[in-house]
C-alpha cells in the first residue's frame, strides 16, 4: 500500500517527518515531486479563485496524486497547545495558550474529498481535545478532595514539570499519531516506534541548523532576513529561488524558522503587537524579537497572494522593523508572478543597503 | 468635556445602536450612510489585502471624525478564527497612523462590563438607565428585524409597485427621531398597521431565493447595493436567516453550533471560522425547503466564505439548485452586480417553472 504526500503547505511544517513516520510503519512513500509549473498550473485551474497562492499549489500536488498512489494523506491541523510562564504577577503561574492553525487548513481533507477520487486519510490534530488538567481534577474530587485543593496540586505539579512540559506535549502527540497507526491496522508498538524515529530524524537536523544559523550570523556579508510561512520558504519555485538569487547578489540569507528561540517569556511586549491566535503569527513575532538582537542589514517578507493571516501580520511585521530603522521589503508572489519584475525588486533593494 | 462617540455603519441596525448611546446619554455623532467616496477614502489608507468590511469601517469613521468625533466604539471579537478578530488593533493602528488622534474603545465580551463600568464612573450613567438602554436596543434591533423580513415577502406581491419601500422608508427615518420607548410602542403599532394595509397578490407562484454568507455583505443594503430590493422588484422572494439577533443567539447558547456541526457532516467536519458552517447549512435549508435559488455574498477573500465556497458548489451541482457567488469590495461596480443579477433572475424564474411542470 502507498501513501501520498503532497509536498506543499503543512508538509514544509515538518519535512521528513511525516516521511519517517509512514515509512517505519511499512507503507510506501509516494511523494509528490517539487512545485512545478504543471503543478501550479492544475491547481490554478481547479481551486477557487480567491483561496491564497499556497493553497492553489497545495491542489496542484494534491491532482498530481491522484490514481497514483492508494491513500493521501491530508491532516487537519487544528490547534496547538502552548504553555507559556508567567512569573511577573505575584502568582507565578502557568498559562495554558491554544493557538490556531490558518481556518483554511482546517477544511483541508473536506475540499481535498471534493478535488479528487483517491481515498483521503486524515487525522484531527488538535490538542486542546485531550487536555491533561481537566482529568487531574476529576482524579482530585474522587479522592475526596475539593476542587481548590486538587487545582492548587494540579499548579504544583505543572510548575515542577515545567521541563518535562515539552516532553508531554509530544506525548500527545504521539497519541494522536498512535491512533492514525491504528486507521492504518498497525499494532501499537510499531506505531510507537514509528514515532521515535521520526522525531529523532527531525531533531539531528534541527541540530544542524542551529550550527548553520550561528556560522551565517557571524559572516561578513551583508545578511538579509527572510520572513514567510515555511511553505513559501522553502518552496523553490513558489518563491522563485530568492535564496539563490540572493546569493548571486552578494548577499547571506537567514530564513525566520532558522532563527532559535528561547523558552522565556514573558507579556510586557503586549502593547506592540497583538495576542496572535494563530500559532505561525506568534512564532514569527517572537523569532523577530530574537532576531532584533543580532546585527542584520535588511529584511524581506514574502507572503502569497489573499493570504489573510499575513494581512494582519504584515502591519506588525512592518512595524516592528520600521521603528528600529531596518530597511524593509514586502513581496507578493502569486502564480503571475515573473521572474524579471522579482529581480529588478531584489537587486534595486540590495543597491539600498551599500 | 463629553466624549463625542462614532462607530461603524451597519445597515439599518445603525438606528438601534445610535439609540443605545443615545439613551446612554453621551454626545454622538452618527456615521453617514456607506458611500462611494467613504469606501474609496477608507480603501486609500487601510492594508490592501485586509477584508472588505475594514475598508468600509475605517470610510465611515474618517467622515465621522471630520465631523468632529473623538471616540470611537468597535465591537471586538475574541473567539473564532477569522480575522475579525484584529480589527480593533489594527483599526487603531490605521488610524493613527494615518495622523487621526481619537480614542478607540474595544469592546469583547471579556472586558463589556469592566469597559461599562468605567463608561459610567466617567460619564455619571446609573445603572438603571444602562439596563434601560440596552433594553430599548434590543427592542428596536428586533422590529428593525421584522420589518425587513416583512419588506422581503411584500415586495414581491405588492400591488402597487414601490408601496413597501416607501413604507420602509419612512419608518426607518422616523426610527430615528424617536428617544422613548412609549412613544416606539405607538409608532410600533402604527406602522406595524399601514403594512398590513399593503394590497398584495395571494396567488400569485413567486420564486424564492436564499441569501447565505458573511454577516456584515448580507444585512447592510449600502454594501451588497441593495440586492434584496432588486430582487424583489424582479418578483423574486429573498429569506434571508442570518441577521444580527441570530449572532447574538449564537453567542449566548453554544449548542446552536453543535447542532449546526452535525447537520453539515457529510461536507465538512471542522469549523473554519467566521460564519462558514452557518452558510452551508442554510443552503442546504434552502435546498430541502424547495427554494429556487441561493445567492451567495462575501466579501473579497474573506476567509471563511471562500474556504467553504467549494462545498456550496458541490451542492449546487448535486442539487441543481441555481446558484451565484458575488464577492464585493471597492472595485466592484454596480453595473456588473446588475448584469449577474438579471441573468441570475433569468436562470430562477426558468428553474421555478420546471420544478412546477
Amino acid at each position: 500500500m502507498t501513501i501520498g504526500i503532497p509536498r506543499a503547505l503543512i508538509y514544509w511544517k515538518q519535512p521528513h517527518f511525516w516521511e519517517t513516520f509512514f515509512e517505519e510503519l511499512g507503507f510506501k512513500i509516494l511523494l509528490s515531486p517539487s512545485t512545478n509549473k504543471e503543478i501550479v498550473e492544475m491547481g490554478v485551474k481547479m481551486a477557487d479563485p480567491e483561496t491564497c497562492f499556497s493553497q492553489k499549489v497545495y491542489w496542484g500536488h494534491l491532482l498530481w496524486l491522484e490514481g497514483k498512489c492508494d491513500l493521501i494523506f491530508v491532516p487537519r491541523l487544528k490547534a496547538v497547545a502552548e504553555h507559556s510562564f508567567i512569573s511577573h504577577s505575584r502568582f507565578a503561574r502557568v498559562t495554558e495558550e491554544k493557538l490556531e492553525y490558518c481556518p483554511k487548513f482546517f477544511g483541508l481533507p473536506d475540499l481535498g474529498k471534493i478535488l479528487v477520487k483517491t481515498p483521503i486519510l486524515t487525522e484531527n490534530f488538535d490538542e486542546r481535545k485531550e487536555k491533561f488538567e481537566k482529568t487531574l481534577e476529576r482524579l482530585g474530587k474522587k479522592l475526596n478532595k475539593k476542587r481548590e485543593e486538587a487545582k492548587k496540586a494540579v499548579k504544583t505539579a505543572f510548575l515542577n514539570e515545567k521541563e518535562l512540559k515539552e516532553k508531554e506535549r509530544k506525548e500527545k502527540f504521539e497519541k494522536t499519531l498512535e491512533r492514525l497507526g491504528k486507521k492504518l491496522n498497525k499494532k501499537r508498538e510499531e506505531a510507537k516506534k514509528a514515532v521515535k524515529t521520526a522525531f529523532l530524524n527531525e531533531k539531528e537536523l534541527k541540530e544542524k541548523e542551529r550550527k548553520d544559523f550561528f556560522e551565517k550570523i557571524n559572516s561578513k556579508k551583508s545578511k538579509i532576513v527572510l520572513i514567510s510561512h515555511p511553505y513559501n520558504l522553502y518552496d523553490d519555485y513558489v518563491n522563485l529561488r530568492i535564496k539563490e538569487k540572493l546569493e548571486k547578489l552578494g548577499a547571506e540569507s537567514i530564513f525566520i524558522d532558522e532563527v532559535p528561540t528561547k523558552e522565556e517569556t514573558s507579556d510586557k511586549k503586549q502593547e506592540i503587537w497583538p495576542k496572535f491566535h494563530w500559532e505561525f503569527g506568534k512564532e514569527i513575532m517572537e523569532k523577530i524579537q530574537e532576531i532584533l538582537k543580532y546585527k542584520i542589514t535588511g529584511v524581506i517578507e514574502i507572503s502569497s497572494f489573499q493570504c489573510g493571516c499575513d494581512a494582519v501580520l504584515k502591519e506588525f511585521v512592518e512595524k516592528e522593523f520600521k521603528t528600529k530603522k531596518i530597511p524593509f521589503l514586502y513581496l507578493l508572489i502569486d502564480e503571475h508572478t515573473g521572474e524579471a519584475g522579482f529581480q529588478t525588486r531584489l537587486e534595486a533593494f540590495i543597491d539600498t543597503l551599500k | 468635556m463629553k466624549p463625542k462617540v462614532t462607530f461603524a455603519y451597519w445597515g439599518n441596525y445603525t438606528i438601534a445602536f445610535k439609540t443605545l448611546f443615545e439613551q446612554l446619554g453621551l454626545e454622538i455623532i452618527p456615521p453617514e450612510k456607506t458611500n462611494e467616496i467613504a469606501i474609496q477614502e477608507g480603501a486609500k489608507i487601510s492594508p490592501e489585502l485586509y477584508c472588505f468590511p475594514l475598508k468600509v469601517n475605517i470610510g465611515n469613521y474618517i467622515s465621522a471624525i471630520k465631523k468632529g468625533a473623538d471616540t470611537i466604539f468597535m465591537w471586538e471579537n475574541i473567539g473564532g478564527s477569522c480575522r475579525q478578530r484584529y480589527y480593533g488593533v489594527v483599526q487603531k493602528k490605521v488610524l493613527r497612523d494615518a495622523g487621526f488622534k481619537v480614542k478607540v474603545l474595544n469592546l469583547n465580551s471579556k472586558n463589556l462590563f469592566s469597559k461599562i463600568r468605567e463608561l459610567q464612573r466617567n460619564n455619571r450613567i446609573s445603572f438603571w438607565q444602562i439596563i434601560r438602554a440596552f433594553r430599548f436596543t434590543l427592542k428596536e434591533l428586533k422590529f428593525i428585524e421584522k420589518l425587513e423580513e416583512k419588506a422581503q415577502h411584500l415586495r414581491p406581491r405588492e400591488k402597487i409597485k414601490g408601496k413597501t419601500n416607501e413604507i420602509l422608508r419612512f419608518a426607518f427615518e422616523n426610527l430615528e427621531k424617536i428617544d422613548n420607548e412609549r412613544e416606539f410602542l405607538k409608532f410600533k403599532k402604527e406602522i406595524f398597521k399601514k403594512i398590513s394595509g399593503i394590497e398584495i397578490d395571494k396567488n400569485k407562484k413567486i420564486p424564492k431565493v436564499g441569501l447565505v454568507g458573511e454577516i456584515y455583505t448580507v444585512c447592510d443594503g449600502a454594501i451588497n447595493f441593495g440586492i434584496e430590493e432588486k430582487l424583489g422588484r424582479e418578483e423574486i422572494e429573498v429569506h434571508r436567516e442570518m441577521d444580527l439577533t441570530y449572532h447574538l443567539k449564537k453567542g449566548i447558547f453554544p449548542w446552536k453550533d453543535w447542532i449546526i456541526q452535525r447537520k453539515i457532516m457529510p461536507y465538512l467536519r471542522s469549523t473554519v471560522g467566521g460564519h462558514g458552517r452557518d452558510a452551508i447549512k442554510e443552503m442546504l435549508d434552502c435546498v430541502k425547503n424547495g427554494f429556487d435559488g441561493v445567492i451567495h455574498l462575501l466579501p473579497f477573500g474573506c476567509m471563511p466564505e471562500v474556504t467553504i465556497r467549494p462545498i456550496l458548489e458541490k451542492i449546487h451541482l448535486e442539487s441543481g439548485i441555481p446558484f451565484l457567488s458575488l464577492s464585493l469590495d471597492e472595485q466592484v461596480a454596480e453595473a456588473g452586480i446588475n448584469t449577474r443579477l438579471e441573468a441570475f433572475v433569468d436562470v430562477v424564474r426558468n428553474y421555478h417553472r420546471s420544478k412546477k411542470s
